[in-house]
């Protein structure tokens, strides 16, 4: 007797489709593959714009997405409910994309350039300065000469040094101006009753007080920037240190830099044996009581930390009399964009007086203007001189005092290099 | 003279000892006596410390509003931290995870367990190549590949949230898969082949019995499907082009900061207690009774 076996079944429809199905499968996919390697990888450079009318007109109903450092809770909230409103009433929708590191905005522009998405691009406007400025502007992924339209430039001084070139590239109006920063040491008055006035003083008092201080490991930014500071300690001054990159600057000048850390080692925390790896690391330390004296390249938050009882309440910027380095950081606009008429209008409307006196209360985020004090009205001039002062850190104009420039970004890997053969491989 | 079949009530259930499959605990042969009990119950205690041990600080750091290094405990207890999650959008967040960590799991599972049966089955030819080609998006290192594969996503006009998609599932697959290989070496296709030839459609076969036999294992692949898209940050942040902000992206950007520790605890724990529930669902999952009348 014959069985009839459900499973077997010969019929011809499946053989058929098992046939098509590989085969559309395979076609689909060349398709993908040919289209991927026909398109075009050209750089785009932008739309054109006339004028300021222009570009309102252009950006009116946009959405903008502003890809920002999203580990500054103070700085998440300006921009929800201070900036965004703003933005909004001049019809532009302002969208925050939180990132733990402004590289990734980078790689998502530079994957879209090569895949030749020049005109929709998913980040609008980056907050950006230093390296990632550099890196951008090297890839022409920046849409440039856009500064000079916007009507609150005006506001800012164009012989500014710390505006008109980012750690030694120039910005050309592809980027604008958001805020300052110095660079500071910060102590805790409670236990160093006497803090040192200079930089050469605080590695002195390191000596004396053993395990008591220490820097980020190079090449964190905070770290990379102490090595700067002290090159320019030992150097006799920045007048000394050539901002250009050359070997022969290096050769002559970073010896004594290292032989300074190489003394200061032994008398760091756990005898510079190990650094921090990050400044929130060293920020940690301070903030456990097990250092006296910490750095940082961002001051504007220090107030909310002691308030929220993060840092102790005598923590305290120290001014040193040689002056520190400072940098501004800045809003780049990708050049391939999909928005970038409703981004221009953001960056001027951050630039507004309003926006930048908001900014400055050491309650709301407490960076720095970027605005040339000294050009505003009186009016305008009283509301920056009436914010809150911070308990814990002193006026920009008293913090910047004798402010050193950055040296330009090809020094920044050449020290680092040589801070990891030197004094990490002791 | 009286039948006496007539005396059976046929309202009285009937009561069956429950169903033994491979594998169901209690069995007197793999019972622990004596010293071996003792030893099984220690080092399952001490496993699950070590299990929950690390979520102490982060329950502990969920309310505090102030908490410096000297203090054993938090010296100031309140829901900072809560406020400061919602404020950077952990609700929206919470949500955008949810929907992409289901879809990734109702599309991966299937394929996993389709490839799998096929897999297991041998009647697949190169069926040694297709297990590596379908293990290699777990084999590559996912920065190189997924930017690679961003590029060519892009010049495809794939949508963002679809490329998300299709990477995520992509990624899924060998987890799927191979969870669902081991279920199926332990299956036995004389389940099907007895509905079959009793009768039953192919396809009610495979909803009233193949389905329910295989249910548990289908639950866990989908758990581990899940998990792809619950954690991812990098394929989302790339891919997605912040299209989709979801709670991984939140909590790199948050973790990434100093003074934000009680709100990444709250986004920490947040991001924890659904994958939790779900596995307390799939350890209650047993084989759904196949060939119940419904």
């Amino acid at each position: 007797m014959q069985i009839w076996l459900p499973f077997r079944r010969a019929a011809s429809p499946t053989t058929a489709r098992r046939r098509i199905l590989p085969a559309l499968a395979t076609a689909a996919v060349t398709a993908l593959a040919l289209s991927a390697c026909s398109a075009p990888t050209n750089t785009p450079s932008g739309p054109e714009f006339f004028d300021w009318a222009d570009v309102q007109i252009a950006a009116d109903g946009q959405t903008v997405k502003l890809w920002m450092w999203g580990g500054d809770d103070q700085g998440n909230a300006y921009v929800d409910d201070v900036l965004a409103p703003a933005a909004a009433a001049q019809g532009v929708t302002l969208e925050r994309v939180p990132i733990a590191d402004t590289k990734d905005a980078l790689n998502r522009v530079f994957t879209e350039l090569q895949a030749g998405r020049n005109t929709d691009g998913a980040v609008d406007l980056v907050w950006i300065n230093g390296d990632n400025f550099r890196t951008g502007k090297q890839a022409d992924a920046w849409f440039c000469e856009w500064t000079d339209l916007l009507p609150n430039m005006t506001l800012v001084s164009d012989s500014d040094p710390l505006l008109t070139e980012d750690f030694g590239t120039p910005v050309d109006g592809c980027e604008a101006p958001w805020h300052k920063a110095q660079f500071s040491f910060v102590y805790n008055e409670a236990t160093v009753p006497n803090p040192p006035t200079t930089i050469e003083g605080i590695l002195d008092w390191a000596e004396d007080n053993p395990g008591r201080f220490t820097y980020p490991a190079a090449p964190d930014f905070t770290g990379s920037a102490f090595l700067r500071e002290v090159l320019y300690s030992v150097s006799g001054g920045y007048e000394n240190v050539p901002s250009v990159y050359s070997d022969d600057a290096f050769a002559e000048l970073s010896p004594a830099l290292y032989e300074r850390l190489d003394q200061l080692a032994p008398s760091l925390w756990r005898e510079g044996t190990t650094y921090p790896a990050t400044s929130e690391q060293l920020t940690k330390l301070f903030a456990d009581g097990e250092i006296d004296m910490m750095m940082t390249y961002g001051p504007a938050t220090l107030t909310a930390l002691v308030e929220n009882g993060t840092l102790p309440d005598t923590t305290r910027v120290l001014t040193v009399d040689d002056g520190t380095l400072g940098n501004a950081s800045f809003f780049g606009i990708p050049s391939n964009s999909g928005n970038i008429a409703g981004a221009m209008v953001v960056a001027n409307e951050a630039l507004s007086v309003e926006q930048q006196v908001a900014k400055a209360d050491p309650a709301v985020w407490g960076q720095f203007t970027v605005l040339d004090l000294d050009a505003l009205s009186a009016d305008d001039r009283a509301l920056f001189d009436a914010l809150p002062q911070s308990p814990v850190v002193p006026t920009f104009d008293i913090l910047s005092q004798n402010a050193n420039p950055e040296l330009s970004a090809e020094w920044v890997p050449a020290l680092d290099d040589g801070w990891r053969t030197t004094i990490a491989a002791r | 003279m009286s039948a006496g079949t007539t005396s059976v009530s046929l309202d009285k259930p009937v009561v069956h000892p429950p169903r033994r499959m491979p594998g169901d605990h209690g069995s007197p042969l793999t019972q622990s006596r004596g010293v071996a009990r003792v030893l099984r119950i220690v080092s399952t205690a001490l496993i699950a410390l070590w299990f929950a041990l690390p979520f102490l600080p982060l329950v502990l750091w969920s309310f505090a509003n102030q908490w410096m290094h000297p203090a054993a405990f938090p010296m100031e207890a309140g829901t900072d931290g809560l406020t400061a999650a919602i404020a950077n959008g952990g609700g929206l967040a919470f949500l955008h995870s949810l929907l992409l960590s289901l879809v990734v799991a109702v599309i991966a599972t299937p394929l996993g367990a389709m490839a799998a049966r096929a897999l297991s089955r041998g009647h697949v030819r190169f069926g040694k190549a297709i297990t590596v080609l379908l293990f290699s998006p777990v084999l590559l290192p996912p920065f190189a590949a997924v930017l690679g594969l961003n590029v060519l996503l892009l010049r495809a006009w794939v949508p963002p949230a679809v490329g998300v998609v299709l990477v995520l599932v992509a990624v899924a697959i060998p987890y799927t898969t191979f969870s669902m290989r081991a279920a199926y070496a332990a299956y036995d296709d004389g389940f099907d082949d007895a509905a079959r030839t009793l009768g039953a459609s192919s396809r009610l076969t495979l909803w009233r019995i193949h389905l329910p036999l295989i249910a548990p294992a289908l639950a866990r692949s989908a758990f581990l499907a899940f998990l792809v898209g619950w954690s991812d940050y990098l394929i989302t942040l790339v891919v997605g082009g912040g299209h989709m902000i979801t709670l991984p992206l939140i909590i790199a950007s948050s973790a990434s900061g100093v003074g934000n520790e009680s709100s990444v605890a709250v986004l920490s724990l947040s991001a924890v207690i659904p994958p939790l529930i779900l596995l307390g669902f799939i350890a209650r999952t047993r084989n759904l009774d196949p060939g119940k009348q419904r």
